[in-house]
Protein backbone atom coordinates (compact mmCIF):
# COMPACT_ATOMS: atom_id res chain seq x y z
CA UNK A 1 0.00 0.00 0.00
CA UNK A 2 1.05 3.40 -0.78
CA UNK A 3 2.37 5.16 2.59
CA UNK A 4 1.22 8.46 1.74
CA UNK A 5 -2.15 6.91 3.22
CA UNK A 6 -0.03 6.33 6.88
CA UNK A 7 0.34 10.47 6.90
CA UNK A 8 -1.80 13.18 8.47
CA UNK A 9 -3.82 14.29 5.48
CA UNK A 10 -5.70 17.97 5.34
CA UNK A 11 -9.67 17.90 3.60
CA UNK A 12 -11.57 21.37 2.95
CA UNK A 13 -15.02 21.35 2.86
CA UNK A 14 -16.12 23.28 -0.23
CA UNK A 15 -18.76 25.91 0.96
CA UNK A 16 -20.78 25.74 -1.84
CA UNK A 17 -22.00 21.92 -0.77
CA UNK A 18 -24.13 24.11 1.77
CA UNK A 19 -27.51 23.36 0.26
CA UNK A 20 -29.97 26.65 0.23
CA UNK A 21 -34.14 26.48 0.44
CA UNK A 22 -35.99 28.46 -2.32
CA UNK A 23 -38.49 29.26 0.73
CA UNK A 24 -35.40 30.41 3.03
CA UNK A 25 -33.92 32.53 0.28
CA UNK A 26 -36.97 34.37 -0.33
CA UNK A 27 -37.84 35.07 3.34
CA UNK A 28 -34.19 36.58 3.65
CA UNK A 29 -34.72 38.53 0.22
CA UNK A 30 -37.85 40.02 1.34
CA UNK A 31 -37.21 41.23 5.04
CA UNK A 32 -33.94 42.91 3.80
CA UNK A 33 -35.70 44.86 0.73
CA UNK A 34 -38.01 45.73 2.86
CA UNK A 35 -36.07 46.98 5.62
CA UNK A 36 -34.38 49.72 3.13
CA UNK A 37 -37.76 50.51 2.06
CA UNK A 38 -37.81 48.93 -1.46
CA UNK A 39 -41.29 46.88 -2.51
CA UNK A 40 -39.89 43.75 -2.17
CA UNK A 41 -42.26 41.79 -4.93
CA UNK A 42 -41.60 44.51 -7.98
CA UNK A 43 -37.78 43.88 -6.94
CA UNK A 44 -37.60 40.10 -6.72
CA UNK A 45 -39.88 40.47 -10.00
CA UNK A 46 -37.27 42.41 -11.63
CA UNK A 47 -34.48 40.34 -10.76
CA UNK A 48 -36.10 37.18 -11.68
CA UNK A 49 -36.92 38.97 -15.62
CA UNK A 50 -33.54 40.94 -15.70
CA UNK A 51 -31.27 37.98 -13.94
CA UNK A 52 -29.36 41.74 -12.31
CA UNK A 53 -28.75 41.03 -8.77
CA UNK A 54 -28.79 44.79 -8.79
CA UNK A 55 -32.31 44.51 -7.96
CA UNK A 56 -31.27 42.71 -4.60
CA UNK A 57 -30.10 44.88 -1.98
CA UNK A 58 -26.86 44.13 -0.43
CA UNK A 59 -28.47 44.66 3.10
CA UNK A 60 -28.46 41.52 5.23
CA UNK A 61 -26.37 39.63 2.66
CA UNK A 62 -29.64 39.49 0.43
CA UNK A 63 -27.45 39.96 -3.21
CA UNK A 64 -25.34 37.24 -2.39
CA UNK A 65 -28.30 35.00 -0.84
CA UNK A 66 -30.26 35.06 -4.12
CA UNK A 67 -27.46 34.16 -6.32
CA UNK A 68 -27.14 30.46 -4.48
CA UNK A 69 -29.90 29.55 -6.35
CA UNK A 70 -30.37 29.64 -9.96
CA UNK A 71 -33.38 31.67 -11.43
CA UNK A 72 -35.36 28.67 -12.64
CA UNK A 73 -35.50 27.23 -9.60
CA UNK A 74 -36.54 30.48 -8.17
CA UNK A 75 -39.22 30.19 -10.41
CA UNK A 76 -40.14 26.70 -9.92
CA UNK A 77 -40.77 27.47 -6.73
CA UNK A 78 -42.70 30.11 -7.05
CA UNK A 79 -45.05 28.65 -9.42
CA UNK A 80 -45.15 25.70 -7.62
CA UNK A 81 -46.50 27.01 -4.60
CA UNK A 82 -49.12 29.16 -6.42
CA UNK A 83 -50.78 26.22 -7.76
CA UNK A 84 -50.92 24.19 -5.11
CA UNK A 85 -52.72 27.00 -3.42
CA UNK A 86 -55.21 26.85 -6.82
CA UNK A 87 -55.16 23.27 -6.31
CA UNK A 88 -56.49 23.85 -2.56
CA UNK A 89 -58.86 26.67 -2.95
CA UNK B 1 -1.20 71.39 -13.58
CA UNK B 2 -0.58 67.85 -11.71
CA UNK B 3 0.96 64.81 -13.51
CA UNK B 4 1.02 61.41 -12.07
CA UNK B 5 4.62 59.80 -12.05
CA UNK B 6 4.92 56.07 -11.97
CA UNK B 7 7.90 53.94 -11.30
CA UNK B 8 7.48 50.92 -13.97
CA UNK B 9 9.23 47.46 -13.59
CA UNK B 10 6.44 45.02 -13.47
CA UNK B 11 6.02 44.84 -9.95
CA UNK B 12 3.21 41.90 -9.43
CA UNK B 13 0.20 43.58 -7.38
CA UNK B 14 -0.55 42.05 -4.22
CA UNK B 15 -3.32 42.33 -1.91
CA UNK B 16 -7.04 43.82 -1.37
CA UNK B 17 -9.14 46.66 -2.21
CA UNK B 18 -12.70 47.68 -2.17
CA UNK B 19 -14.55 48.57 -4.91
CA UNK B 20 -16.17 52.23 -4.59
CA UNK B 21 -19.91 53.19 -5.81
CA UNK B 22 -20.72 52.88 -9.52
CA UNK B 23 -19.63 56.17 -11.43
CA UNK B 24 -22.28 55.57 -13.67
CA UNK B 25 -24.87 55.19 -11.26
CA UNK B 26 -24.07 57.72 -9.46
CA UNK B 27 -23.79 60.54 -11.90
CA UNK B 28 -27.78 59.63 -12.91
CA UNK B 29 -29.11 59.24 -9.36
CA UNK B 30 -27.94 62.30 -8.02
CA UNK B 31 -29.81 64.66 -10.55
CA UNK B 32 -32.74 61.98 -10.14
CA UNK B 33 -32.74 63.36 -6.50
CA UNK B 34 -34.63 66.71 -7.81
CA UNK B 35 -37.54 64.80 -9.03
CA UNK B 36 -38.87 65.08 -5.31
CA UNK B 37 -39.08 67.67 -2.90
CA UNK B 38 -39.04 64.87 -0.32
CA UNK B 39 -35.16 64.15 1.59
CA UNK B 40 -33.18 62.02 -0.01
CA UNK B 41 -29.96 60.09 1.10
CA UNK B 42 -27.94 58.51 -0.92
CA UNK B 43 -24.96 56.13 0.18
CA UNK B 44 -21.69 54.81 -1.45
CA UNK B 45 -21.05 57.54 -3.40
CA UNK B 46 -17.57 57.35 -5.36
CA UNK B 47 -15.17 60.10 -4.40
CA UNK B 48 -14.06 61.34 -7.53
CA UNK B 49 -14.84 65.00 -9.25
CA UNK B 50 -17.60 64.45 -11.49
CA UNK B 51 -19.62 63.87 -8.08
CA UNK B 52 -18.66 67.25 -7.27
CA UNK B 53 -19.18 68.53 -10.12
CA UNK B 54 -23.02 67.49 -10.10
CA UNK B 55 -23.15 68.61 -6.68
CA UNK B 56 -21.93 71.96 -7.62
CA UNK B 57 -24.68 72.00 -10.26
CA UNK B 58 -27.36 71.08 -7.80
CA UNK B 59 -26.23 73.81 -5.46
CA UNK B 60 -26.49 76.31 -7.89
CA UNK B 61 -30.15 75.50 -8.87
CA UNK B 62 -30.88 76.05 -5.30
CA UNK B 63 -30.76 72.60 -3.88
CA UNK B 64 -29.69 71.94 -0.41
CA UNK B 65 -26.99 69.23 -0.38
CA UNK B 66 -25.14 67.90 2.78
CA UNK B 67 -22.23 65.52 2.64
CA UNK B 68 -22.89 63.22 5.98
CA UNK B 69 -19.63 61.20 5.24
CA UNK B 70 -17.32 61.31 2.32
CA UNK B 71 -19.49 58.49 0.43
CA UNK B 72 -22.85 59.59 1.65
CA UNK B 73 -25.11 62.69 0.45
CA UNK B 74 -28.31 64.33 1.72
CA UNK B 75 -30.29 66.10 -0.76
CA UNK B 76 -32.97 68.46 0.06
CA UNK B 77 -34.82 69.70 -3.53
CA UNK B 78 -37.33 71.34 -1.93
CA UNK B 79 -35.47 74.82 -2.11
CA UNK B 80 -35.15 74.43 -6.18
CA UNK B 81 -35.88 77.00 -7.98
CA UNK B 82 -33.57 77.42 -11.54
CA UNK B 83 -33.55 75.10 -14.46
CA UNK B 84 -30.52 76.75 -16.08
CA UNK B 85 -27.51 75.59 -15.03
CA UNK B 86 -24.53 77.50 -16.34
CA UNK B 87 -22.22 76.23 -19.08
CA UNK B 88 -18.82 76.30 -17.11
CA UNK B 89 -20.47 73.65 -14.30
CA UNK B 90 -22.06 71.97 -16.84
CA UNK B 91 -19.23 71.19 -19.19
CA UNK B 92 -17.07 69.22 -16.97
CA UNK B 93 -19.11 66.48 -17.30
CA UNK B 94 -21.13 64.74 -20.36
CA UNK B 95 -24.26 63.14 -17.53
CA UNK B 96 -24.77 66.67 -17.30
CA UNK B 97 -27.46 65.70 -19.70
CA UNK B 98 -29.64 63.67 -17.41
CA UNK B 99 -30.59 67.24 -15.74
CA UNK B 100 -32.43 67.52 -18.77
CA UNK B 101 -35.24 64.73 -17.69
CA UNK B 102 -35.02 65.56 -14.26
CA UNK B 103 -35.32 69.40 -14.76
CA UNK B 104 -38.18 68.80 -16.90
CA UNK B 105 -39.71 66.04 -15.31
CA UNK B 106 -40.23 68.40 -11.68
CA UNK B 107 -40.69 71.78 -13.74
CA UNK B 108 -41.66 70.95 -17.14
CA UNK B 109 -38.73 72.96 -18.52
CA UNK B 110 -34.89 72.87 -18.42
CA UNK B 111 -32.15 75.28 -20.42
CA UNK B 112 -29.26 72.91 -20.36
CA UNK B 113 -25.59 73.52 -22.01
CA UNK B 114 -24.71 71.11 -24.28
CA UNK B 115 -22.58 68.87 -21.93
CA UNK B 116 -18.52 67.63 -22.13
CA UNK B 117 -17.08 64.84 -20.27
CA UNK B 118 -14.76 62.54 -22.34
CA UNK B 119 -14.07 63.26 -26.04
CA UNK B 120 -14.90 59.54 -27.60
CA UNK B 121 -16.22 60.61 -31.04
CA UNK B 122 -19.92 61.47 -32.06
CA UNK B 123 -21.95 60.73 -29.11
CA UNK B 124 -25.28 62.77 -30.85
CA UNK B 125 -28.04 63.09 -28.07
CA UNK B 126 -30.57 62.79 -30.88
CA UNK B 127 -32.83 59.48 -29.31
CA UNK B 128 -32.46 61.73 -26.09
CA UNK B 129 -34.34 64.26 -28.38
CA UNK B 130 -36.55 61.70 -29.74
CA UNK B 131 -37.72 60.39 -26.35
CA UNK B 132 -38.41 64.06 -24.65
CA UNK B 133 -40.29 65.02 -27.74
CA UNK B 134 -42.34 62.09 -27.80
CA UNK B 135 -43.62 62.68 -24.34
CA UNK B 136 -44.95 65.86 -25.60
CA UNK B 137 -41.76 68.41 -24.88
CA UNK B 138 -40.98 70.74 -27.32
CA UNK B 139 -36.79 70.43 -27.99
CA UNK B 140 -34.80 72.86 -29.53
CA UNK B 141 -31.13 73.44 -29.42
CA UNK B 142 -30.06 76.92 -29.57
CA UNK B 143 -26.32 78.77 -29.49
CA UNK B 144 -25.02 75.58 -27.61
CA UNK B 145 -28.25 75.22 -25.45
CA UNK B 146 -30.53 72.42 -25.39
CA UNK B 147 -34.16 74.16 -24.61
CA UNK B 148 -37.18 71.62 -23.62
CA UNK B 149 -40.57 72.84 -22.65
CA UNK B 150 -43.45 70.82 -21.58
CA UNK B 151 -46.86 72.15 -20.68
CA UNK B 152 -47.64 68.51 -19.90
CA UNK B 153 -45.49 65.30 -20.44
CA UNK B 154 -47.79 62.39 -21.60
CA UNK B 155 -46.67 58.68 -21.72
CA UNK B 156 -45.27 57.34 -25.25
CA UNK B 157 -44.36 54.40 -26.92
CA UNK B 158 -40.85 55.32 -28.06
CA UNK B 159 -38.26 52.81 -29.75
CA UNK B 160 -34.83 53.71 -29.51
CA UNK B 161 -33.09 53.88 -32.93
CA UNK B 162 -29.57 52.95 -30.79
CA UNK B 163 -28.79 51.50 -27.68
CA UNK B 164 -28.63 54.19 -25.67
CA UNK B 165 -27.83 54.25 -21.57
CA UNK B 166 -27.88 58.06 -21.53
CA UNK B 167 -31.45 58.17 -23.68
CA UNK B 168 -32.94 55.28 -21.78
CA UNK B 169 -32.20 56.94 -18.10
CA UNK B 170 -33.22 60.43 -19.51
CA UNK B 171 -36.27 58.99 -20.92
CA UNK B 172 -37.01 57.29 -17.70
CA UNK B 173 -36.45 60.26 -15.39
CA UNK B 174 -39.01 62.63 -17.69
CA UNK B 175 -41.31 59.96 -17.79
CA UNK B 176 -41.91 58.90 -14.57
CA UNK B 177 -44.23 62.08 -13.48
CA UNK B 178 -45.41 62.24 -17.01
CA UNK B 179 -49.68 61.16 -17.21
CA UNK B 180 -50.06 57.81 -18.17
CA UNK B 181 -47.64 54.64 -19.47
CA UNK B 182 -44.50 55.18 -21.53
CA UNK B 183 -42.87 52.13 -22.93
CA UNK B 184 -39.74 52.16 -24.05
CA UNK B 185 -38.17 49.87 -26.38
CA UNK B 186 -34.83 48.69 -27.48
CA UNK B 187 -33.46 50.03 -24.33
CA UNK B 188 -29.93 49.61 -22.83
CA UNK B 189 -29.59 46.92 -20.01
CA UNK B 190 -26.59 48.06 -18.09
CA UNK B 191 -26.63 47.56 -14.44
CA UNK B 192 -26.62 51.43 -13.73
CA UNK B 193 -30.04 52.00 -14.99
CA UNK B 194 -31.32 49.26 -12.95
CA UNK B 195 -29.93 51.31 -9.88
CA UNK B 196 -31.67 54.21 -11.27
CA UNK B 197 -35.01 52.61 -11.68
CA UNK B 198 -34.24 50.93 -8.10
CA UNK B 199 -33.81 54.15 -6.93
CA UNK B 200 -36.88 55.71 -8.63
CA UNK B 201 -39.15 52.96 -7.46
CA UNK B 202 -37.76 53.39 -3.70
CA UNK B 203 -38.98 56.95 -4.32
CA UNK B 204 -42.52 55.59 -5.46
CA UNK B 205 -42.43 55.31 -9.10
CA UNK B 206 -43.20 52.75 -11.24
CA UNK B 207 -40.62 51.27 -13.65
CA UNK B 208 -40.57 47.88 -14.33
CA UNK B 209 -38.49 46.08 -16.61
CA UNK B 210 -35.16 47.92 -15.72
CA UNK B 211 -31.92 45.81 -16.93
CA UNK B 212 -34.69 44.34 -20.19
CA UNK B 213 -34.48 46.03 -23.14
CA UNK B 214 -38.45 46.85 -22.58
CA UNK B 215 -39.10 49.27 -19.86
CA UNK B 216 -42.38 50.38 -18.75
CA UNK B 217 -42.77 53.38 -16.69
CA UNK B 218 -46.52 54.19 -15.42
CA UNK B 219 -46.25 58.19 -14.79
CA UNK B 220 -47.10 59.10 -10.67
CA UNK B 221 -48.18 62.22 -9.51
CA UNK B 222 -45.49 62.57 -7.00
CA UNK B 223 -42.39 61.44 -5.49
CA UNK B 224 -41.83 60.50 -2.48
CA UNK B 225 -38.35 60.15 0.51
CA UNK B 226 -35.62 57.77 -0.34
CA UNK B 227 -32.86 56.29 1.02
CA UNK B 228 -30.25 54.40 -1.02
CA UNK B 229 -26.96 52.96 -1.82
CA UNK B 230 -25.22 53.04 -5.05
CA UNK B 231 -24.12 49.64 -6.86
CA UNK B 232 -20.45 48.79 -7.09
CA UNK B 233 -18.58 50.06 -10.06
CA UNK B 234 -17.89 47.28 -12.66
CA UNK B 235 -15.70 49.53 -14.86
CA UNK B 236 -13.25 50.09 -11.35
CA UNK B 237 -13.19 46.57 -10.84
CA UNK B 238 -12.33 45.73 -14.43
CA UNK B 239 -9.55 48.29 -14.24
CA UNK B 240 -8.31 46.25 -11.19
CA UNK B 241 -8.21 43.41 -12.84
CA UNK B 242 -6.69 44.03 -15.76
CA UNK B 243 -4.08 46.08 -13.57
CA UNK B 244 -3.72 42.67 -11.65
CA UNK B 245 -3.21 40.05 -14.41
CA UNK B 246 -1.38 42.60 -16.37
CA UNK B 247 1.38 42.92 -13.57
CA UNK B 248 0.98 38.94 -12.77
CA UNK B 249 0.00 40.01 -9.20
CA UNK B 250 -2.39 38.69 -6.98
CA UNK B 251 -5.17 40.44 -5.84
CA UNK B 252 -8.56 40.15 -4.24
CA UNK B 253 -11.28 42.98 -4.88
CA UNK B 254 -13.75 43.36 -2.33
CA UNK B 255 -17.67 44.61 -3.09
CA UNK B 256 -18.32 43.75 -6.45
CA UNK B 257 -21.28 41.80 -8.38
CA UNK B 258 -20.02 39.30 -10.36
CA UNK B 259 -22.53 39.07 -12.73
CA UNK B 260 -22.02 42.27 -13.74
CA UNK B 261 -17.59 41.47 -14.69
CA UNK B 262 -18.83 38.23 -16.45
CA UNK B 263 -17.06 39.19 -19.59
CA UNK B 264 -13.96 40.53 -18.12
CA UNK B 265 -13.88 37.40 -16.30
CA UNK B 266 -14.25 35.27 -19.38
CA UNK B 267 -11.60 37.08 -21.37
CA UNK B 268 -9.20 37.25 -18.76
CA UNK B 269 -9.91 33.13 -18.04
CA UNK B 270 -9.26 32.84 -21.68
CA UNK B 271 -6.05 34.70 -21.60
CA UNK B 272 -4.77 32.03 -19.07
CA UNK B 273 -5.65 34.61 -16.10
CA UNK B 274 -6.98 32.79 -12.60
CA UNK B 275 -9.98 34.48 -11.27
CA UNK B 276 -12.01 33.21 -8.71
CA UNK B 277 -15.29 34.32 -8.03
CA UNK B 278 -16.90 33.94 -4.90
CA UNK B 279 -19.99 35.67 -3.30
CA UNK B 280 -19.06 39.31 -3.40
CA UNK B 281 -15.28 39.21 -4.24
CA UNK B 282 -12.99 38.76 -6.73
CA UNK B 283 -9.63 37.24 -6.44
CA UNK B 284 -7.33 37.88 -9.79
CA UNK B 285 -3.37 35.94 -10.52
CA UNK B 286 -1.99 36.97 -13.48
CA UNK B 287 0.69 34.96 -14.97
CA UNK B 288 3.61 35.94 -16.80
CA UNK B 289 2.72 35.37 -20.18
CA UNK B 290 -1.02 35.64 -21.26
CA UNK B 291 -2.47 34.13 -24.35
CA UNK B 292 -3.50 36.50 -27.42
CA UNK B 293 -7.23 36.84 -27.27
CA UNK B 294 -9.46 38.82 -29.70
CA UNK B 295 -12.07 41.67 -27.85
CA UNK B 296 -14.93 42.76 -29.32
CA UNK B 297 -17.13 45.56 -27.02
CA UNK B 298 -20.53 45.62 -26.86
CA UNK B 299 -23.61 47.19 -24.98
CA UNK B 300 -23.81 45.43 -21.65
CA UNK B 301 -23.68 42.39 -21.13
CA UNK B 302 -20.99 42.38 -23.96
CA UNK B 303 -17.66 43.51 -23.47
CA UNK B 304 -17.58 47.21 -22.05
CA UNK B 305 -16.15 50.00 -24.31
CA UNK B 306 -15.12 51.51 -20.80
CA UNK B 307 -12.24 48.72 -20.85
CA UNK B 308 -11.29 48.69 -23.77
CA UNK B 309 -7.72 50.66 -23.78
CA UNK B 310 -6.74 48.49 -20.40
CA UNK B 311 -7.25 45.86 -21.95
CA UNK B 312 -5.16 46.82 -24.73
CA UNK B 313 -2.70 47.64 -22.39
CA UNK B 314 -2.22 44.20 -21.47
CA UNK B 315 -2.49 42.44 -24.52
CA UNK B 316 0.56 44.25 -25.39
CA UNK B 317 1.96 41.81 -23.05
CA UNK B 318 0.11 38.94 -24.66
CA UNK B 319 1.69 35.42 -26.44
CA UNK B 320 1.12 36.16 -29.58
CA UNK B 321 -1.02 38.97 -31.47
CA UNK B 322 -4.87 40.11 -30.37
CA UNK B 323 -7.42 42.11 -32.60
CA UNK B 324 -9.86 44.39 -30.91
CA UNK B 325 -12.77 45.44 -32.09
CA UNK B 326 -14.72 48.91 -31.29
CA UNK B 327 -18.22 48.47 -31.77
CA UNK B 328 -19.68 51.34 -29.34
CA UNK B 329 -17.39 54.57 -29.94
CA UNK B 330 -16.10 55.20 -33.51
CA UNK B 331 -13.49 57.47 -32.30
CA UNK B 332 -12.27 55.40 -29.26
CA UNK B 333 -8.74 54.64 -30.49
CA UNK B 334 -7.01 57.58 -29.53
CA UNK B 335 -4.86 56.39 -26.89
CA UNK B 336 -3.12 54.08 -29.52
CA UNK B 337 -0.76 57.00 -30.40
CA UNK B 338 0.54 57.10 -26.81
CA UNK B 339 0.58 53.28 -25.91
CA UNK B 340 2.81 53.58 -29.32
CA UNK B 341 5.43 56.13 -27.64
CA UNK B 342 6.02 53.79 -24.88
CA UNK B 343 6.52 51.10 -27.54
CA UNK B 344 3.30 49.14 -27.67
CA UNK B 345 3.26 47.91 -31.24
CA UNK B 346 -0.31 48.68 -32.49
CA UNK B 347 -1.96 48.96 -35.80
CA UNK B 348 -5.46 50.34 -36.29
CA UNK B 349 -7.57 50.64 -39.16
CA UNK B 350 -11.22 51.68 -38.81
CA UNK B 351 -13.03 50.01 -35.83
CA UNK B 352 -10.45 47.73 -35.15
CA UNK B 353 -6.98 47.63 -33.60
CA UNK B 354 -4.54 44.78 -34.05
CA UNK B 355 -2.11 44.55 -30.89
CA UNK B 356 1.23 42.72 -31.54
CA UNK B 357 2.39 40.90 -27.90
CA UNK B 358 5.19 40.49 -25.57
CA UNK B 359 6.20 44.12 -26.19
CA UNK B 360 8.70 45.80 -23.93
CA UNK B 361 6.96 49.06 -23.01
CA UNK B 362 9.47 52.08 -22.03
CA UNK B 363 8.14 54.93 -19.94
CA UNK B 364 7.20 58.25 -21.49
CA UNK B 365 5.82 61.19 -21.01
CA UNK B 366 1.90 60.97 -22.28
CA UNK B 367 -1.40 62.53 -21.81
CA UNK B 368 -4.30 61.37 -20.78
CA UNK B 369 -6.73 61.51 -23.51
CA UNK B 370 -9.86 60.67 -21.94
CA UNK B 371 -10.89 59.13 -18.62
CA UNK B 372 -10.45 55.36 -19.31
CA UNK B 373 -7.34 56.25 -21.32
CA UNK B 374 -6.04 57.88 -18.25
CA UNK B 375 -6.52 54.32 -16.13
CA UNK B 376 -4.77 52.29 -19.30
CA UNK B 377 -1.61 54.71 -19.34
CA UNK B 378 -1.23 54.45 -15.63
CA UNK B 379 -1.08 50.15 -16.31
CA UNK B 380 0.83 51.30 -18.59
CA UNK B 381 3.88 53.32 -16.82
CA UNK B 382 3.58 49.86 -14.12
CA UNK B 383 4.63 47.60 -16.63
CA UNK B 384 7.31 49.74 -18.62
CA UNK B 385 10.87 50.03 -17.82
CA UNK B 386 11.98 53.41 -16.29
CA UNK B 387 9.86 55.99 -15.59
CA UNK B 388 6.01 57.26 -16.99
CA UNK B 389 4.75 60.45 -16.82
CA UNK B 390 0.95 61.45 -17.20
CA UNK B 391 -0.51 64.87 -17.96
CA UNK B 392 -4.32 66.12 -17.95
CA UNK B 393 -4.77 63.64 -15.14
CA UNK B 394 -8.04 65.39 -14.33
CA UNK B 395 -9.93 62.98 -17.12
CA UNK B 396 -8.64 60.29 -14.09
CA UNK B 397 -10.22 61.89 -10.87
CA UNK B 398 -13.17 62.35 -12.77
CA UNK B 399 -14.09 58.82 -12.48
CA UNK B 400 -11.67 56.88 -10.13
CA UNK B 401 -11.59 57.63 -6.36
CA UNK B 402 -7.63 57.36 -4.94
CA UNK B 403 -6.40 55.80 -7.82
CA UNK B 404 -3.26 55.96 -6.89
CA UNK B 405 -3.86 55.31 -2.59
CA UNK B 406 -5.51 52.09 -4.15
CA UNK B 407 -2.77 50.77 -6.30
CA UNK B 408 -0.12 52.21 -3.99
CA UNK B 409 -1.40 49.87 -1.32
CA UNK B 410 -1.08 46.83 -3.41
CA UNK B 411 2.36 47.88 -4.44
CA UNK B 412 2.48 50.19 -6.99
CA UNK B 413 4.59 53.48 -6.95
CA UNK B 414 2.66 56.30 -7.99
CA UNK B 415 2.85 59.88 -6.93
CA UNK B 416 1.51 62.77 -7.95
CA UNK B 417 3.35 65.88 -8.57
CA UNK B 418 3.50 69.43 -10.05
Amino acid sequence: MDGSFDQTMKFKRKMDDEVYQAKDVFSVVYDALKEKGYNPINQIVGYLLSGDPAYITSHNNARVLIRKLERDELLEELVGNYLQQLDKS
Amino acid sequence: MAKLLIAGGRHPLQGTIKISGAKNAAVAIIPAAILTSAPVRIENLPEINDIQALVEILEFLGVHAQWESPSTLSVDASTLDKWEPPYELVKKLRASYYLIGALVGRFGRAEVPVPGGCDLGPRPIDQHIKGLTALGAKVEVEHGIIKVEAKKLIGANIYLDIVSVGATINIMLAAVRAKGKTVIENAAKEPEIVDVANFLNAMGAQIRGAGTDVIKITGVSELGPVNHSVIPDRIEAGTYMIAAAATAGNVLLCDVIPKHIDPIVAKLREMGVTVDVADDQVRVIGCHLPQAVDIKTFPYPGFPTDLQSLAMVLLTQANGSSIITENVFEGRFKHVDELKRMGARIKVEGRTAIIEGCSQLSGAPVRATDLRAGAAFVVAGMLAEGETVISDIGHIYRGYEKICSKLNSLGANITEID
